[in-house]
């Protein structure tokens, strides 16, 4: 009898152990990133997508189901980045405490303001976002207004922790925006360097650093390019070569391989996001590894 | 042990997707496999899923009635033909249903060349979506499988009936389960209860279809697999089993 109420005693605690953390679902891991930074041990993060997967496009598997039903706080880029497969998995894991308009629902693209917000909205123009360019996370001035957002958002769900959450996001801030004035500093040389990019991903990046796009593979957003876009692309480059080609570590890199095999200009393959490259296992070395793979190749 | 094998509720609507599915695919699969063409499913799904895409490429929104009623007329149409093969050209037949096959696949590929989505929705026509389910679509396909059932076992298959009430099925099936698992749950148990007659071969098709669901999402759930996918392959262990133990208790009891 007696052991029988010391194991239920030590199932009620451990139950509450697991129930104290909040658990986070991030879409992308740059969000789980930064959610494991605030939350610390307080959280327990699952990313839906890793660096080598296409956030545009996930295949459903049952676990995804079951992290979404578990999640006290989703955090997603939102701005139309998630559209092909969020809503079908909020609705199937039918968790009201993360449904849209809840505090447990975040998208971390309202936090910012977005560039490349298109002049006219057609299909035919690719597979564009109405309310502008979500790949935000490359602008670190981006993910401070996120993290903000990401700390008042915890505290609110998890309200006994607030303070914890508030002392985390101060710490995380003074080192973040140490490391910004750092990669500010090294990044100068990179001002006016022009690129061609694969898929435009890296608009925010180029607004932070200064980077000149000079052209997009991708003749739409999403549509491989044909042999007419490829040949136009490399007459481009003939009358006014760009000094890098950049990609991100998931896209195919058949096209950037072909155009750099036809113009000498080099290929850079950057991380994107965490885990994107040996050297982004955080969100500093994200940074880190990106400016230090485009240094390499600056004029 | 994974977390996700404690929520066994994740996979209930996708069963009862799953058995619909197989309540319709076990009398047709055998009607199939006896007229001898194999393919016909392939086609037909591939047909039904051209239809789809072809619909979404006018820019009609997936799930749309506009989007049915293209991809069930699509269906018919192809039907038909492979139904006027079997008539005019009996010895070709099968020639012609897999050159309609790849006529409709490659030209999913053509539709979809600049559409940027265009990967997603054709692995989706494939794999299907069994897993994203809700309720509301599984009510849409009982409304559609019942009068496709209750003809069937009132009226019995017809000629051209056979080929309609088929076209109308796979349109439906295609959309929920994808072309593989389509193929799959006509082909595999109409294979595995080939000896059987009557109502047994009809039971123990409907039995081998439920366990090859049950298990394939319980599979899905545990090792956190796709689920159509997943499906496929339990319906080709299971079918295979059941194939060399009725062979074998039938040999056990008229030897031959």
């Amino acid at each position: 009898m007696f052991r029988c109420i010391l194991l239920l005693g030590i199932m009620v605690a451990t139950s509450a152990t697991v129930a104290a953390e909040v658990s986070v679902f991030a879409c992308e891991p740059e969000w789980g990133a930064l959610a494991q930074e605030v939350g610390g041990n307080l959280v327990k993060v699952k990313s839906a997508t890793t660096a080598m997967q296409d956030p545009h496009h996930i295949q459903a598997r049952p676990s995804l189901i079951a992290q979404m039903r578990r999640a006290d706080l989703v955090i997603c880029t939102g701005a139309g980045l998630e559209t092909g497969w969020l809503p079908l998995l909020l609705r199937r894991a039918n968790n009201p405490r993360v449904q849209p308009g809840q505090p447990g629902y975040l998208e971390a693209a309202s936090a910012v303001s977005l560039l490349d917000r298109p002049q006219r909205l057609d299909r035919a123009e690719g597979d564009i976002h109405a309310q502008g360019n979500p790949h935000i996370q490359m602008n670190p001035h981006n993910l401070t207004a996120v993290v903000k957002l990401l700390a008042q958002r915890l505290s609110t769900i998890d309200p006994d922790n607030a303070r914890q959450y508030q002392a985390n996001l101060d710490d995380f801030l003074s080192r973040w925006q140490l490391a910004i004035d750092r990669w500010e500093q090294t990044a100068a040389p990179l001002k006016g360097m022009t690129v061609v990019v694969q898929h435009r991903s890296w608009v925010y990046l180029s607004h932070w650093l200064g980077l000149e796009q000079v052209a997009t593979i991708e003749p739409k957003p999403g549509i491989p390019p044909s042999s007419g876009d490829l040949a136009r692309l490399v007459a481009q480059m003939e009358r006014q070569p760009a000094e890098a080609i950049l990609l991100a570590a998931y896209q195919d890199d058949r096209g950037a391989t072909w155009l750099s095999e036809h113009t000498g200009i080099v290929n850079v393959e950057l991380p994107l996001t965490v885990g994107g490259s040996e050297a982004a296992q955080d969100l500093f070395g994200l940074f880190d590894d990106t400016l230090n793979k485009l240094l390499a190749v600056a004029p | 042990m994974t977390p996700a094998g404690l929520e066994l509720d994740i996979i209930g609507v996708p069963l009862l997707a799953g058995l619909l599915v197989v309540a319709t695919h076990i009398p047709l699969g055998r009607e199939v496999l006896r007229r001898g063409i194999i393919f016909i499913d392939l086609a037909v799904a591939q047909i039904a899923g051209l239809g789809v895409i072809a619909a979404l490429a006018f820019g009609w929104e997936m799930g749309g009635w506009q989007v049915q009623v293209i991809a069930a007329g699509s269906a018919l149409l192809g039907a038909t033909l492979i139904r006027g093969f079997e008539r005019f050209w009996p010895e070709i037949q099968e020639a012609l249903i897999g050159i309609t096959f790849v006529l409709a696949a490659a030209g999913g590929l053509l539709l979809l060349a600049g559409n940027p989505h265009g990967a997603e929705h054709l692995s989706d026509l494939l794999a299907g979506q069994l897993l994203w389910v809700d309720i509301d679509q599984l009510i849409a396909v009982a409304m559609v499988y019942l009068p496709v059932l209750l003809i069937w076992y009132w009226l019995g298959p017809g000629r051209l009936r056979f080929y309609l009430l088929f076209a109308v099925t796979v349109t439906v099936s295609v959309q929920l389960v994808g072309v593989y698992l389509v193929f799959s749950s006509l082909i595999i148990p109409a294979v595995a209860i080939r000896r059987l007659q009557g109502i047994a071969a009809i039971v123990t098709g409907y039995g081998l279809g439920t366990v090859a669901f049950a298990g394939g999402l319980l599979c899905s759930l545990w090792f956190d697999w796709p689920a159509g996918p997943t499906v496929v392959w339990m319906l080709a262990l299971l079918g295979g089993v059941l194939g060399i133990v009725i062979s074998a208790s039938q040999r056990g009891v008229t030897p031959e």
